[in-house]
């Protein structure tokens, strides 16, 4: 994408008031983007945003109480683009 | 021979690379001397104007030599309207002759071509024309890099085609493009059951959904490289979607979309070599998670 993928927030989000912990999502997930906590009551967290792919809402598909989102697609194109602009311009790309 | 010559202007390939080529000039220049026009590729692509009052005289005859479809592809960018399509490598198929590298027509090549002519010549309707052009532009064949992780090889196009990091292809040509999943994908997902198109017509945004796929093991979506207009989707993989698998890059594609912004989208695109290192890098980096 010619941007640091630090800079680009997209990931799942949980909705905790759905979210029955059955951990699909999770053992779905190759990217390691979930991480279970046994001992506490969130058993599920986002612990790695940074690895989850760009775009992808795999495993949304997974999750049958539907508690995860992910930003707008629309939106995070521009920022993208905007951005990639900056960092041409001189910005820096950190 | 039953077809009206003297309203036809032949754009021939100019028959110097193969055979086919060499047989589809000879065929041409064998219409010429039955009343038809003579369009020269070479001089056409140089000087256009000079053919402007020949090619609205009659009717256009395009004559490929192989499936290559140089010929084809130059009418098409000139916008001019093919009303008659012949492709020499495919009569000689239909005869069960094979076409030669070399390209100086074998003895009796040509006559058996100008045998199958009368009836080829009125077969060719001008409805199938625009998807039978579309499958000449995509149809070539595509060389491939490839690479190896643990028992596992992979195939990349060397060139053509661009990726987006979820692994979903767009192969542009002129202001279309089609769009499938890469290799990467049909072998991680495993044999591809079924394939849910867009609608024809559809808007799609860059990223955006351009149907979906579903696997004996997962389900995903696939991820548009560009946006656009849906024009045409693989009416052959939702019949058999295991194309995906035996053929991720060519007949597995999908969904074919009227471009809309190419220029400023492809910049945030992986080309082909691109694509290559930052597959490998990934699929690496999996085994070594998966196997240490």
């Amino acid at each position: 994408m010619g941007v640091p993928r630090s800079k680009i927030p997209w990931c799942p989000e949980i909705d905790y008031d759905k979210c029955d912990f059955c951990m699909e999502c999770d053992k779905f997930c190759p990217h390691r983007v979930f991480e279970r906590r046994e001992n506490e009551e969130r058993k599920l967290v986002v612990a790695h945003p940074e690895n989850c792919v760009v775009f992808c809402r795999a495993c949304a598909k997974t999750c049958a109480p539907d508690a995860l989102s992910f930003p707008d697609k629309k939106e995070i194109t521009a920022l993208i683009k905007r951005l990639r602009e900056e960092g041409k311009s001189g910005g820096g790309d950190g | 021979m039953g077809v009206e010559m003297d309203k036809l202007v032949v754009l021939p390939c100019n028959g110097l690379d193969k055979e086919a080529g060499a047989l589809a000039r000879e065929l041409s220049l064998h219409l010429t001397r039955q009343g038809a026009k003579l369009v020269c590729p070479v001089l056409y692509q140089r000087s256009p104007a000079r053919y402007k009052k020949d090619l609205a005289w009659g009717e256009l005859l395009v004559i490929d030599g192989c499936k290559t479809g140089c010929a084809s592809k130059l009418a098409r960018e000139r916008g001019l309207k093919i009303a008659r399509r012949l492709n020499v490598a495919e009569m000689l198929d239909k005869m069960g002759i094979k076409g030669q590298k070399d390209p100086v027509p074998e003895t009796g090549h040509l006559s058996a071509l100008l045998s199958l002519l009368p009836d080829m010549l009125l077969l060719r309707k001008e409805e199938e024309e625009e998807e039978r052009f579309e499958e000449i532009l995509f149809s070539e064949s595509v060389e491939m890099k490839e690479f190896m992780v643990g028992k596992f090889l992979f195939k990349v196009p060397v060139a053509g085609y661009y990726f987006n990091e979820n692994d979903c292809w767009a192969r542009v040509e002129g202001n279309l493009a089609r769009l499938g999943v890469s290799d990467y994908v049909q072998q991680s997902a495993a044999d591809m059951v079924f394939f849910d198109p867009p609608e024809i017509g559809a808007e799609i945004d860059q990223f955006g959904e351009a149907g979906s796929l579903e696997s004996t093991k997962t389900a995903l979506d696939i991820i548009s490289p560009f946006s656009g207009k849906v024009k045409a989707v693989n009416h052959r993989l939702v019949e058999n979607p295991e194309l995906v698998n035996l053929d991720p890059y060519l007949q597995g594609w999908a969904v074919e979309l009227e471009l809309a912004d190419f220029s400023s989208e492809r910049e945030l695109l992986m080309d082909c070599n691109e694509y290559y290192s930052y597959l490998r890098e990934k699929v690496e980096r999996e085994f070594r998670e998966k196997y240490g």
